[in-house]
């Protein structure tokens, strides 16, 4: 049986374009999640608002994105959307930020949504009674308690994405998953590629879950950075 | 300082306020007494606008809080105001919860604050808490925090909702006692409680709101001692 007789020098051979692969799905994710938290944030908010000129868009485009496949939305914006509006296609660079942007950006936003909504109502309360203004009070006092809460389910989200990012194989795009997937056809061979790419997928959520858990910590209540009233003068 | 007329306030189709008149004058001690349901809190916070105004007005140093030229925040820097959940800010150390306000709306500079803060935190006895976090304090040190919080804006006004209802029985006091304090300094106070011995004993008036009316007000010690109305004398029959 082949299982015991793996051939890891195929995928040496062909490292060059597994190191591509990485450096592609990273590209991918990360501008997709940066842009999506972005677009995320104003969409969140937008679905915390009391204007319904803003709140239903913003309704409207969660369900859109959440109710519809990441693929068929990589192939609708590839094929169908970016050729429409431009008159070409840049490239599945594009198409696939783009894809990854719009679709993390419906997660994050119910993700923010959600946070900010589980503040307790007398925050905001005892915010106002001091003097502040609803921004001030947001930025003050909502947001930052809200962002410790969010920062799990994001985190969450970075790995969901990360994974989905494979999905932009469709439009040809040359991630790890690509790799895989040449090496499978240029051999015929499929434990060794497939597994390198699970692993390499793999190690990198890996490191994603230590890099949430370090942010985690860090914005607790009970990090002390260095405790930062030592100097204080005891009148 | 403080005058109320005719103020009206629905939640929907509930009318829970039904022609509010009442005027309260500067260093005044007021305690607002009532069974649950009566308005009382909703009464509290419609004076500095946590609860929109259905109709009537609410006038604070002349100054009508409800017209929409009026700019709230600047009113409620004016208006302190204690919760019954204390709702002291989770994410920041006792100090910082303190300065906040000054700093980020009166302008005032750090250690400017911090001194104040100190002072306010050695007045209800909690200087060596400063750089703990709230949720490292018992209810009743909490609710001195808080306080302390809305006295370093000085305010002209401080409004209580019920600060001793959610502290277990042995921390009532100290809160109470920060409260006297306050009350004996001349500051104007208008107290949203539950404890008629605190009414009784520091307030200057006291009023009995039930089904959204004022019912009956006066001297406290003709309120407890002598009631007049039916449905005062029922209440004060049950907790007295």
């Amino acid at each position: 049986m082949d299982f015991f007789d793996l051939r890891w020098d195929i995928i040496w051979n062909y490292r060059e374009l597994f190191l591509r692969g990485i450096w592609v799905t990273l590209v991918l994710t990360l501008s997709g999640y940066v842009g999506g938290i972005i677009l995320g944030v104003l969409i969140g908010l937008g679905e915390t608002s009391k204007r319904k000129l803003i709140y239903w868009p913003s309704k409207l485009y969660v369900d859109l994105f959440r109710g519809t496949p990441m693929l068929v939305q990589i192939l609708i914006i590839h094929l169908a959307l970016i050729p429409a509006v431009f008159g070409q296609s840049f490239g599945f660079m594009v198409s696939g930020i783009t894809a990854l942007i719009l679709n993390s950006a419906a997660y994050n936003a119910e993700i923010i949504r959600a946070g900010i909504q589980s503040i307790d109502k007398g925050q905001m309360e005892a915010a106002r009674s001091l003097g502040l203004t609803h921004n001030q009070a947001m930025r003050k006092i909502i947001l930052p308690q809200a962002f410790r809460r969010m920062i799990p389910p994001l985190g969450n989200e970075f790995i969901a994405l990360l994974k989905d990012s494979s999905l932009v194989t469709v439009i040809a795009a040359s991630d790890i998953l690509y790799a895989a997937k040449v090496v499978a056809g240029a051999y015929n061979r499929f434990w060794e590629p497939y597994l390198v790419a699970a692993l390499l997928y793999l190690i990198l959520t890996y490191l994603v879950t230590k890099v949430v858990a370090y942010i985690e910590k860090r914005f607790s209540n009970d990090y002390n950075p260095r405790k930062k009233r030592e100097g204080r003068v005891e009148q | 300082m403080i005058k109320v007329e005719n103020l009206h306030k629905y939640f929907g189709k509930l009318e829970v306020l039904k022609g509010i008149d009442c005027e309260i004058k500067e260093k005044e001690v007021v305690c607002v007494i009532g069974p649950s349901g009566s308005g009382k809190s909703t009464f509290l916070r419609c004076i500095n606008l946590l609860e929109e105004i259905t109709d009537g007005a609410v006038y604070i140093n002349g100054v009508k809080v409800n017209d929409a030229k009026t700019d709230i925040n600047d009113i409620r820097t004016e208006v302190g105001m204690v919760f019954q959940q204390f709702n002291l800010f989770p994410h920041m150390t006792v100090i910082d919860n303190i300065i906040m306000a000054p700093m980020l709306i009166r302008k005032m500079s750090k250690s400017d604050a911090e001194k104040l803060a100190l002072e306010l935190l050695d007045k209800v006895g909690l200087r060596a808490k400063a750089d703990n976090y709230p949720q490292q304090l018992s209810g009743g040190q909490q609710q001195r925090v808080a306080i302390a919080r809305a006295l370093a804006m000085k305010p002209k006004v401080m409004l209580f909702d019920e600060p001793t209802s959610a502290l277990d029985p042995e921390m009532v006091n100290e809160v109470l006692d920060v409260m006297k304090q306050l009350a004996v300094e001349g500051m104007t106070m208008v107290v949203v409680t539950h404890e008629m011995g605190f009414a009784r004993e520091v307030a200057d008036r006291a009023i009995f709101m039930d089904g959204g009316y004022i019912v009956e007000e006066g001297d406290p010690e003709d309120l407890f001692g002598n009631p007049q109305n039916e449905r005062t004398k029922a209440f004060l029959g049950k907790v007295l």
